[in-house]
């Protein structure tokens, strides 16, 4: 394994639940505000009303689905935050990496209704999803010449998406890329996980002994990485790096993770290894807990075992499970936290469950350092770690 | 970087493995299967290219393989036929790594998994077919049955999902985090992709796809998976060499393509790509195109790679079916060649080229 060196994260923009834009849902955080209800965009004939963590007042336009227009709200706050113009953007090779979950998949529930039926129904839908693959979206909107890969890890998405856009950014595919990710709440998906059993009917509460699942939510955050040698040129500070990164595959379940954590265990030896890092530097781990009995019992139980000691917190009693875009949202309240010093609570506990590796953080509390990590788990055995902040010269 | 392709395992409507897809390209001859599809004039009957899947059982017990869908299994038989040609199949495999790009995952699942909903009402919602309706259930799946547990990534960028795919796969091995990547694409023909191929394109042209008469629609829509066994160029045997990787969009100029390479054109027979070929690709280029061979489908990247990869072993082009007519102002070829790029257009001004060439 060779050592990457750190790349520069110059402009950060998020869209959720908890606001939209990061510094908004950075106040939801720090004030401890949250507000899962039962959707007011879709409705069901479950018999229990699950609450979710849905984007209020934002309506996409009529050509694009949801996850691109909630991709390309967040694109336009980090582009802005890395104070780069259209001209400019469009003078340097700039590429587009955006994890998502339903951003690509071709379903549409009344188009396969109206087919069901046995009528011809209108194609409108299909051309709609087909002209919204997020991260070719974003790039046309910019008119950016770079490569585009919408990644399709499930819930990893937009972790790998940030870690792969580093490497890209390292081996000089790309000046810039805008990498992160994005995912709306819909019918599907919701039906979906309900179908599971793994979704609370109250606000979700990770790593507490009373958890019964994860809250779904909806939105996108954005990245925005570039070389050394474009941001020195443009005299451009850092708002954080990308250190490290790390992923592994359980190899073990569809749904499930691995009950001794070996695939997430080697996500963070990465992690740490590719950038040099010891675990000493860590100063919180923005976990994934999502609230579900299995995910919180592996992820707290590999915490314990290789950062002992490490504060840990979940963002998601803030924003639910935003799916594909989760691992980016993450990402962009790392790097504010780091920025600020302080970790917001982890919104829903209140009772240790002693079968887990420890407690999270309780109420915002100050941190030691400038590095942490931020991971994801997922459908299919994906585990994807990033370690961000600040090193040495970097 | 430099990487070699070290194994080919194909199933398409060729066939299965590399034998069958050399002698469907040496003969242009390949099996026309169909797909029945609605209409408002009664059911349909399309020509189409199907996949088998039987041959999985050479690797893995029938009992394991239950539970897996269409989508998966032609994944998994790419992958496993793959490995074995690579001579990587009972090896240590943990410094694999898992690429999958698909144009739009497994359909028939996720299809299946909203009729559970229609049908049934919201409760009753398949929990199997939404776990397995994911995008990336193949790569999962693969990485089960191999015990694989590096990284894992799918891709899902429609028809550039194997040029996207392969960058990140390019930068793995780089970097690297693995010492082999097994690289795939997959793309499945369900009913109701079948349906919408029909609705956005109209009655067929009697079987044929004519890739290089451009203004005529004559696309065949197929399904398959076909699967690179990647690795760093090591100086060692394999078929050949992937120099380099360009993919993005352009707005204005033209595309730098190689003057000495043979041009591998993705054409599948969809009109409104074939005046973009024709625009981009020099016209005194020398070009194949093998679309005829496995269909028409936005994972047809990667057997164009296959295809490629077996050109640059044996030495010589195999001839083009469906060239009759050619319009590309380009010449068909039958040719010794020692340099190919593979270039894929698609709408909203996307491109790849991929340069390859002999080891």
């Amino acid at each position: 394994m060779t050592h990457p060196w750190p790349v520069a994260i110059t402009g950060l923009g998020c869209i959720c639940a908890a606001g939209t834009n990061l510094d908004a849902c950075m106040e939801s955080l720090y004030g401890g505000r949250r507000a899962p209800a039962p959707s007011l965009r879709f409705s069901s004939n479950h018999p229990t009303r699950f609450p979710v963590f849905e984007v209020p007042d934002f309506s996409e336009p009529p050509e694009l689905l949801r996850t691109s227009a909630l991709g390309l709200h967040a694109a336009r706050e980090a582009i802005a935050d890395a104070g780069v113009d259209l001209e400019t953007l469009r003078s340097l090779r700039v590429g587009v990496c955006v994890g998502t979950t339903v951003g690509s998949a071709m379903n549409n529930e009344q188009f396969c209704r109206d087919y069901r039926a046995g009528l011809d129904p209108d194609l409108a839908p299909i051309e709609r999803i087909l002209r919204s693959n997020p991260a070719a979206a974003i790039a046309r909107e910019f008119g950016l010449t770079g490569p585009c890969q919408t990644v399709v890890n499930a819930c990893a998405s937009g972790t790998d998406a940030v870690g792969l856009a580093a490497s890209w950014i390292r081996g000089g595919v790309c000046d810039m890329v805008i990498a992160g990710g994005a995912d709306e709440l819909g019918r599907i998906t919701y039906n979906g996980f309900i179908s599971l059993m793994i979704t609370d009917d109250s606000p979700c509460k990770p790593f507490d002994r009373e958890r019964k699942g994860l809250n779904l939510g909806e939105g996108a955050a954005m990245l925005i990485l570039e070389s050394e040698q474009l941001r020195s040129g443009r005299a451009k500070n850092a708002r954080s790096f990308l250190l490290g990164y790390g992923s592994a595959c359980d190899a073990h379940h569809l749904t499930a993770p691995k009950p001794d954590g070996e695939g997430l265990r080697y996500a963070i030896a990465e992690a740490l290894s590719c950038s040099d890092t010891p675990a000493e530097e860590i100063a919180f781990v923005n976990a994934h807990g999502t609230g579900t009995p299995d995910n919180d019992r592996v992820e707290s139980r590999v915490l314990a075992d290789v950062l002992p000691g490490v504060p840990f917190l979940s963002t998601k009693g803030y924003t639910g499970h935003t799916l594909g875009a989760a691992g980016a949202i993450e990402a962009a309240f790392t790097v504010a936290c780091l920025e600020r010093g302080m970790v917001p609570g982890n919104a829903g506990f209140a009772t240790p469950d002693p079968e887990l590796g420890g407690t999270p953080v309780q109420g915002c509390s100050k941190i030691e350092g400038t590095v942490a990590l931020s991971e994801s788990l997922a459908f299919g055995g994906n585990n994807s770690v990033i370690l961000l902040g600040k090193r040495g010269t970097a | 970087m430099r990487m070699a392709v070290k194994g080919i395992g194909v199933t398409g409507g060729f066939g299965t493995g590399v034998a069958d897809l050399v002698a469907a390209l040496k003969s242009g001859v390949s099996r026309m299967d169909g797909i029945t599809v609605p209409s408002a004039q009664g059911p349909l009957q399309l020509p189409a290219f199907r996949a088998a899947t039987e041959r999985l059982e050479e690797f893995a017990p029938k009992r394991t393989l239950r539970r897996i869908d269409h989508y998966s299994k032609m994944g998994l038989l790419g992958a496993y036929l793959a490995l074995q040609d690579g001579g990587l199949l009972d090896s240590d495999l943990s410094r694999l790594g898992v690429v999958v790009a698909s144009g739009y995952g497994a359909t028939a699942t996720t299809f299946a998994f909203l009729d559970s909903i229609i049908a049934d009402g919201d409760i009753c919602a398949s929990p199997t077919h939404f776990a397995n309706s994911v995008h990336n259930s193949a790569a999962a799946n693969i990485s089960i049955m191999l015990g694989a547990k590096g990284p894992s990534l799918t891709v899902s960028q429609f028809d550039m999902s194997v040029p996207s795919a392969l960058v990140s796969a390019r930068q793995w091995l780089a970097e690297g985090r693995v010492d082999a990547v097994l690289f795939g694409a997959i793309d499945e023909l369900s009913d109701l992709i079948g349906y919408l191929w029909h609705r956005q394109r109209g009655p067929q042209s009697g079987g044929s796809i004519l890739p290089l008469q451009v203004d005529r629609e004559s696309s065949v829509v197929g399904e398959g998976a076909a699967f690179l066994l990647l690795t760093r160029d090591d100086g060692g045997k394999g078929y050949c060499a992937i120099d380099g990787i360009e993919t993005g969009s352009l707005y204005q100029g033209e595309l730098s393509l190689p003057g000495d390479a043979l041009m591998l054109l993705g054409a599948d027979g969809r009109s409104e790509l074939g005046a973009r070929y024709r625009a981009m690709v020099p016209s005194r280029s020398r070009v194949a195109c093998y679309a005829p061979i496995y269909g028409s489908m936005p994972a047809a990247s990667g057997f164009d790679l296959a295809c490629a990869a077996l050109i640059l072993q044996g030495g010589t082009a195999f001839p083009i079916t469906g060239a009759a007519g050619c319009d590309m102002g380009g010449r068909p070829v039958e040719l010794e060649t020692e340099r190919i790029c593979a270039v894929r257009l698609a709408e909203a001004n996307e491109y790849s080229a991929i340069t390859m060439s002999r080891l």
